[in-house]
């Protein structure tokens, strides 16, 4: 099983390594409790059945003057643990992005893009910026994780992460995989009409808004969408995420085998979908 | 009157785990120097228990089966919503529950440098939204 979407922030290493992290989580991103050994992280993964866990940076140096964390710290913990897989973040409003991303991508080894339009603060039509980024993702085959509707974040803002713009970029850059994170939420129907139309526009699973993972999964995949659109047009294009930190992976796990889907569906979310995107031996997860 | 806190840190394993703290415990007594008093032992945490039982591993599993049955996730807790101050899904009500139900401290009184207890009683931290690091103190009190 895989979770594609958590966030490497709550690591007590990290601010060991860093006296200036837990302001920056706290003002930024907006985690205020005690972070945790790295080893916590791993059992979390053991606990909830999670084989291997994208982890996602995020370059927010014109926004806020930050990354939460680095690219480099994400390859570091990926040297230290085969378990985990490194994304990439670079900051689209940066002249040197693109330069940056190669880079991360040919010497640190990560296998995927984030950007979070909401926290960066950056327009998703912004295709002089972004144009160029999404090239070097098709180049590289390599996924791009894009953060879609609320964000959490004290300082993140919605009205930048309106899904919608993403038709022009799915269109412009067919080959480049595009995961909208937490199915958008609350613009769910706009999230799923543009995986219903394109191929390589994706879905992950970190949608809690409100109430248990179960409560949040029945009201958005049973009330709003319907589980057979599910498991007849999206059944390819559903990965797991959960936002750990944001959201524990265990009581996540249990939510979605709980709404109703079929076993055959949550293969595809839990193991297919993740292993295409990332190019893993499905056997192995 | 002498008074020795102590606070032990571990790293659990798994969402609801007893784990069984009494040589801790006696090693901290002993090493007060403290001959006649009382030991609390607190519980750093709201998701956690504290109790005492007797040392067997399907008592172990009969309680961590009974608190689960007792306090069911799939139920409608007003625990289950963003909390602004933690910046987290608060979605563990069961463990607080759970909690409450086991109590978060215990006590015993010492004698002669030694814990008075029954030859079968253990004292367990109990995990119940884990894995995670813990805390629990230890105070020892007497002369």
């Amino acid at each position: 099983m895989i979770d594609f979407h958590t966030h490497p922030v709550m690591i007590r290493e990290l601010y060991d390594a860093n006296p200036d992290f837990d302001r920056i989580v706290n003002d930024v991103f907006g985690f205020h409790f005690p972070p945790q050994p790295l080893e916590i992280f791993l059992r979390e993964m053991d606990a909830a059945g999670v084989d291997a866990a994208v982890l996602l940076p995020l370059d927010c140096t014109t926004a806020h003057s930050c990354k939460i964390p680095s690219n480099e710290v994400v390859a570091d913990l990926v040297e230290k643990n085969q378990r985990f897989i490194g994304f990439a973040s670079v900051d689209p409003l940066l002249t040197e992005a693109p330069r940056q991303l190669e880079r991360a991508i040919t010497s640190l080894g990560l296998r995927g893009l984030k950007l979070d339009p909401a926290l960066q603060r950056f327009d998703l039509t912004n295709r002089e910026r972004l144009d160029p980024l999404f090239s070097i993702c098709a180049e590289h085959a390599i996924p791009v994780l894009i953060h879609c509707g609320l964000s959490w974040a004290p300082l993140g803002q919605a009205k930048y992460a309106h899904p919608l713009p993403l038709e022009e970029i799915a269109q412009a850059h067919p080959s480049v995989n595009f995961v909208i994170a937490h199915f958008a939420w609350p613009w769910v129907n706009e999230a799923v009409m543009l995986a219903l139309k394109y191929r390589n526009v994706y879905l992950d699973t970190a949608i809690i808004f409100s109430g248990t993972p179960w409560e949040a999964f029945e009201q958005v995949f049973q009330k709003n969408i319907g589980l057979l659109t599910l498991e007849r047009s999206l059944y390819q294009q559903i990965v797991f995420g959960t936002n750990y930190p944001r959201t524990d992976m265990r009581r996540s796990v249990r939510g979605i085998q709980q709404v109703g889907l079929s076993q055959s569906l949550l293969d595809f979310i839990f193991h297919k979908n993740p292993s295409h995107l990332l190019k893993l031996k499905q056997e192995a997860l | 009157m002498t008074a020795v806190l102590e606070t032990i840190t571990i790293l659990t394993h798994a969402e609801t785990e007893l784990i069984n703290i009494t040589p801790e415990v006696r090693g901290i007594v002993e090493k007060s120097g403290i001959k006649n008093g009382t030991v609390f032992i607190l519980s750093r945490h709201t998701t956690t228990g504290i109790t005492v039982n007797e040392g067997l591993p399907d008592l172990e599993m009969d309680i961590a089966e009974l608190i689960t049955h007792l306090v069911p996730e799939k139920n409608s807790y007003h625990h289950a919503r963003f909390l602004h101050s933690d910046g987290q899904n608060a979605i563990n009500a069961v463990a607080h529950l759970r909690g409450a139900l086991l109590g978060f401290e215990v006590f015993f009184p010492i004698e002669n440098g030694k814990i008075v207890s029954g030859d079968r009683q253990t004292i367990y931290f109990v995990e119940l939204d884990g894995p995670q690091e813990r805390k629990y103190s230890v105070q020892v009190t007497g002369e």
